[in-house]
């Protein structure tokens, strides 16, 4: 071992002396050389035209793409299609899946354990805890991704998104942030976890982290839903029936164009404050354009992107079915855990305009923010002993009609405040857990987890009551 | 059961408020805990301004000392004292005198600021207005082994990102023979060395001006109320006072004076050029990208089309299209090529 | 140092057992350890997908593996292990993602490392060849995307190419498999030593500094005899490279 330290040292040491003496610019000359290599021996094997004959299409193309004029329209529009599919698209195979799980798979396997006798406490743990919230991440979860995935991956192989974020890159810049941005963000819509996956792009340390801690703001298709139901509810109640739908989906985009405002902010705090110091760098090559492949395209993405995050919302998903229903059904002295945590939430919940069943919904669906509103409305019945509705105490459940989810919101004391404050609150709230996992996984940085996790709850908090004390002070309740 | 609202905000205004107070104290420089490192810190700033005086031939009074660090009278004559009594330095007559082992600690002093500014420059992304406070803090943390486990780390360097030379371990400095920029004469080429980063409101409108070390310059016209000059393809006037912290050396006879050389950034679309060199000022990680892409004396580059809101620009280069923002293209110089 | 392995014995595997599993790749129930570099975007993880029949995500994006992906496939009776390396520019930098393929082949000496390459923008990407082949004797150029190169009417002569570089190239457009029967025989044969490199060394160094790295890498030789890449450490060390330091003080570069 002296031995190897010896010889190591003396070799260490003529290197420094030898460094001292070549001065500051080695690498400099070092790439130099190998690339005047690189050039002589292009030179001998490479025949190629004139490149503005080769790549004329390209260039053609890309002066349509990127230019003043048509380049925003252009993006907007691609966007606006693929949202469009994806909402328009999942809508039937979400219905589908969700009446195949909850109302013909999930009988039958009650029936099943009740004809074996099974214990009811084990039955309702499995079945009604555990494959109840798989069964409702997957219906909720499944089709939009399996569509929106692919498309966009489609876009990917032909090329343009590197163009989007050329096109958006000065808009980020402003923020402290990469144009790529433009796309982790766009994936967020899709997935959390999917759009911290594919920060990998982003090659400049700084920027990437910034995109990562502010993926969360991008509201993912988990939200989309729960914001839907709570805007047709409160929001589109305000306003004539006719204008009901319409008002109800601007005020969703609304929501979304916040998340995209919070974006912005927190990226340039972000990068004016805890991240001015990472190594900050910015290169974006503009890939030459290829024809995708259909199919081969769509096949891979399903796979590795949808069913890879659809297996870890699964994984998280379970143990969460399965704390709901214990909450719901272990009592301390008289009460459920469930209700004994809804009472001591209740003052803080009130207080932020939101209320003591949301905040614990909350917190069991961190897990997966598919299966909060199906929370809510177990937790409101059993709160109330509302008799009737619902399939028992730690069963989620939703119901067909928005306006009978409404009547037991209502019941609950929920007014239009509640409503708005819970959409904020679903957009600014910490990550799934999937997520946090996969940000973890990217960073390999309990630091930058914790801000990740954290920063939203944090933000959600102010917004909520903010908004609650104005809200009570205008309205002089 | 709904608590009031207006109390309920003005509550939380107060927590805000009493939590910014809070975090303002932590960060100041007042607290107790930084009250025996702020003597330490004195004295070597001390030392340091001491040792800067000297160097450029001035002397300095006790007086002048204590106006320079902003100390009361009284708290500079007992830090003086104390400072005499370990041979760090000597009052004669009310001027100020380093002794040598005082000059040795003065130079450590320095050698670990610019170590630091050094380190801020290469590895990490803190912006270059920044470089200089967080070294005024650092050189009194930094120990002696930390000190040089850093240079060895950062290969050894000569410079500070100023231009600045590194004392070595051994307390030697490299003599520099500068001049500065308003004491050139009409249509002499020089090469900007250093670009001094006290006081910080002129150094910032030297950067503001995105003047870089290790550019070329043409003096035009230079008189007692403005020195005028060509830079890298654009035309600068600067107030003497200004140009004067723009330290500069005459072209050897090996350098030429590249008269036509321009930023990439200049170039417009369908224009050509060929690339001379990235400027000493693109830094660490960003300039290995950029070489790592190609960008290497010699090479041809087109700028293709640009975004929709100007920047970044598109270029191509080795058959490749790289987007660059315009801070990084103002770091590449070029010289146009006309077909 | 090829040929002293030859000598011993002629179609050994190469890689270096301790150090991969440091890396975490389980060797064992391999024969030969292949690797795939190359820039990012290059078709890197579509060469990947065709040797192994995997399905790892492809994209017209540069940056996209990031962590490694490993899959296997055997020819010939042998068992190849296949990692894909994260695409990089260069290895000259300190990236995470060079590091990562830096390490990889400079520690775990893989039998083959393949470079993917695009053949349309041959000299940018000739720039990380000409590292590669600094490090490792044992490479395989795959001169990937041939359609597309086609398609803009680039015409490469491969076989000259293969005379500069001093190692076999075999071009593919791996999309739609063209190539990948005569890839796998190449790999092949210069993990057996059937075909043995003798890879260009990188010339055009500026005058001081390449006397800096020819008296190191002298230096280093003469303590090291062993050592295939000796010059290659030498860069390095002039660049200030603190992990290969590291690498020299625990005597990370020899097998054990
Ligand atoms: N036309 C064509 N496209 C290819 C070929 N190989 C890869 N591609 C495409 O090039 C893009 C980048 O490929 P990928 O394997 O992800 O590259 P990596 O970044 O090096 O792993 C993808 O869109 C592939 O479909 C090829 O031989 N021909
Ligand atoms: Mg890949």
């Amino acid at each position: 071992m002296v031995e190897i330290k010896d010889k190591a040292s003396e070799i260490i040491d003529l290197a420094s002396e030898l460094r001292w003496q070549v001065g500051d610019d080695f690498h400099d000359r070092l790439t130099e050389g190998i690339y005047a290599d690189a050039a002589t021996i292009t030179e001998r094997v490479e025949q190629k035209p004139d490149r503005k004959i080769s790549y004329s299409f390209d260039r053609a193309l890309d002066k349509i793409l990127t230019s003043g004029t048509f380049g925003f329209p252009i993006m907007i529009l691609v966007l606006a299609v693929i949202l469009w599919i994806t909402i328009q698209g999942a809508n039937y195979p979400s219905g589908a899946l969700a009446v195949l799980l909850l109302d013909i798979v999930y009988p039958f396997l009650k029936d099943i354990s009740s004809n074996l006798g099974i214990y009811w406490w084990i039955d309702g743990l499995l079945i009604d805890g555990v494959y109840m919230a798989v069964a409702w991440v997957i219906a909720v979860m499944l089709p939009p991704m399996a569509i929106f995935f692919p498309l966009f991956t489609l876009l990917e192989d032909f090329g343009y998104l590197p163009r989007v974020a050329f096109n958006l890159d000065s808009l980020f810049k402003r923020a402290g942030a990469h144009g790529k941005q433009a796309l982790t963000m766009s994936m967020g819509w899709g997935c959390n976890a999917a759009g911290v996956v594919a920060t990998r792009i982003i090659d400049s340390p700084r920027e990437r982290l910034i995109a990562i801690i502010t993926n969360n703001f991008s509201l993912c298709n988990g939200r989309w839903p729960t914001q839907i139901l709570i805007a047709t509810i409160f929001i589109g109640a305000l306003v004539p029936s006719g204008l009901a739908n319409l008002t109800a989906s601007l005020s969703v985009i609304t929501i979304a164009m916040l998340g995209v405002f919070f974006t912005f902010f927190s990226s340039w705090v972000l990068s004016k404050t805890m991240l001015k110091g990472e190594v900050s760098t910015f290169t974006l090559e503009l890939p030459p354009y290829r024809p995708p492949r259909f199919w081969k395209t769509i096949y891979t993405s399903i796979i590795d992107r949808t069913l890879i995050v659809l297996w870890r919302a699964i994984v998280f998903a379970a143990p969460a079915g399965a704390i709901i229903w214990l909450i719901s059904n272990i009592d301390v002295g008289d009460v459920s855990i469930a209700n004994l945590a809804i009472s001591s939430f209740d003052g803080f919940g009130v207080l932020l305009g939101l209320n003591g069943v949301i905040l614990l919904a909350y917190i069991v669906a961190i897990p997966a923010n598919e299966i909060v509103i199906p929370t809510i409305l177990m937790l409101t019945v059993s709160n109330l002993a509302i008799t009737g509705v619902g399939a028992g105490e730690g069963v989620m459940f939703e119901l067909d009609s928005s306006s009978e989810t409404a009547e037991i919101l209502k019941a609950g004391g929920w007014t239009v405040l509640t409503g708005i404050n819970l959409m904020l609150f679903s957009l600014l709230h910490n990550p799934c857990s999937t997520t946090i996992y996969t940000i973890y996984q990217e960073t390999k940085s309990w630091k930058w987890t914790s801000v990740a996790s954290i920063l939203p709850v944090i933000m959600g908090f102010v917004v909520t009551f903010l908004v609650a004390q104005v809200w009570r002070l205008i309205a002089g309740v | 059961m709904t608590p009031d609202p207006g109390i309920a905000l003005i509550v939380f205004f107060i927590l805000v408020f009493v939590g910014v107070l809070l975090w303002k104290i932590i960060k100041s420089p007042f607290l107790l805990q930084n009250i025996k490192q702020s003597k330490k810190a004195l004295v070597e700033d001390i030392l340091k301004q001491l040792y800067h005086v000297e160097y450029s031939g001035r002397t300095a009074s006790l007086n002048a000392m204590a106006g320079a660090l902003k100390l009361s009278d009284r708290k500079i004559v007992r830090l003086v004292e104390d400072m005499s009594s370990h041979d760090l330095l000597k009052l004669d007559q009310d001027i100020l005198q380093l002794t040598s082992s005082g000059r040795d600690y003065a130079l450590k002093i320095i050698r670990v600021h610019r170590l630091w500014e050094k380190y801020l420059s290469e590895r990490t992304g803190f912006d270059k207005s920044e470089w200089h406070d967080r070294a005024e803090q650092k050189e009194h943390t930094l120990t002696e082994e930390q000190a040089e486990q850093l240079y060895h780390d950062l290969g050894n360097p000569r410079f500070d990102p100023h231009g600045d030379p590194i004392p070595t371990e051994a307390g030697e400095i490299i003599e520099t023979h500068w001049k500065s920029l308003s004491s050139l004469s009409e249509n002499t080429v020089a090469r900007i060395v250093h670009l001094e980063d006290e006081p910080e409101v002129i150094y910032q409108q030297i950067v503001a001006e995105k003047l870089h070390i290790g550019s070329q310059v043409k003096i035009i016209a230079s008189d007692n109320h403005e020195v005028k000059f060509f830079s890298e393809g654009e035309e600068y006037r600067f107030s003497p006072i200004v140009a004067s912290n723009i330290s500069v050396k005459e072209l050897t006879a090996q350098e030429k004076y590249e008269e036509d050389v321009v930023r990439l950034s200049s170039l417009d679309p369908g224009e050509k050029a060929i690339i001379l060199g990235i400027s000493s000022e693109c830094r660490g990680a960003s300039r290995r990208r950029l070489l790592d892409l190609g960008f290497i004396a010699g090479s041809s580059i087109e700028t293709e089309f640009a975004s929709p809101s100007k920047e970044p620009k598109a270029y191509s280069i080795r058959n490749t299209i790289i987007a660059l923002r315009g801070d990084q293209a103002d770091l590449i110089l070029i010289k146009k090529v006309n077909e | 140092m090829s040929d002293q392995i030859a000598s011993s014995c002629d179609d050994c595997a190469f890689h270096n057992i301790a150090q991969l599993k440091k890396l975490g790749v389980n060797v064992e129930d391999t024969d030969y350890v292949v690797t795939l570099a190359g820039n990012p975007n290059t078709g890197k993880s579509t060469v990947f997908n065709a040797l192994t029949g995997l399905r790892q995500h492809t994209g017209n994006w540069p940056g996209k593996t990031v962590t490694r992906a490993e899959g296997g496939f055997s020819y010939n009776e042998k068992r190849f292990k296949l990692v894909d390396l994260p695409g990089t520019y260069s290895l000259l930098s300190t990236s995470q993602d060079e590091e990562i393929a830096r390490n990889f082949i400079l520690f775990g000496r893989p039998d083959v490392t393949i470079i993917v390459v695009d053949a349309s923008r041959l000299e940018r990407n000739l720039n990380l060849v000409l590292q590669v082949l600094e490090i490792t004797n044992k490479a395989v150029l795959c001169l990937n995307l041939m359609d597309e190169a086609r398609r803009h009417d680039i015409i490469v002569d491969e076989r000259t190419l293969a005379k500069d570089l001093g190692i076999p190239v075999v071009p593919t457009s791996a999309r739609s498999l063209e190539g990948i029967p005569q890839l796998i025989e190449t790999i092949y044969k210069v993990a057996s030593n059937e075909i043995v490199c003798k890879p260009h060394k990188i010339k055009n160094l500026a005058g001081p500094v390449n006397k800096a790295v020819e008296q190191l890498s002298s230096k280093i030789s003469k303590i090291y005899p062993e050592m295939p890449n000796s010059r290659w450490i030498a860069m390095r060390l002039l660049d200030g490279d603190e992990r290969v330091v590291t690498a020299l003080q625990n005597n990370e570069f020899l097998i054990a």
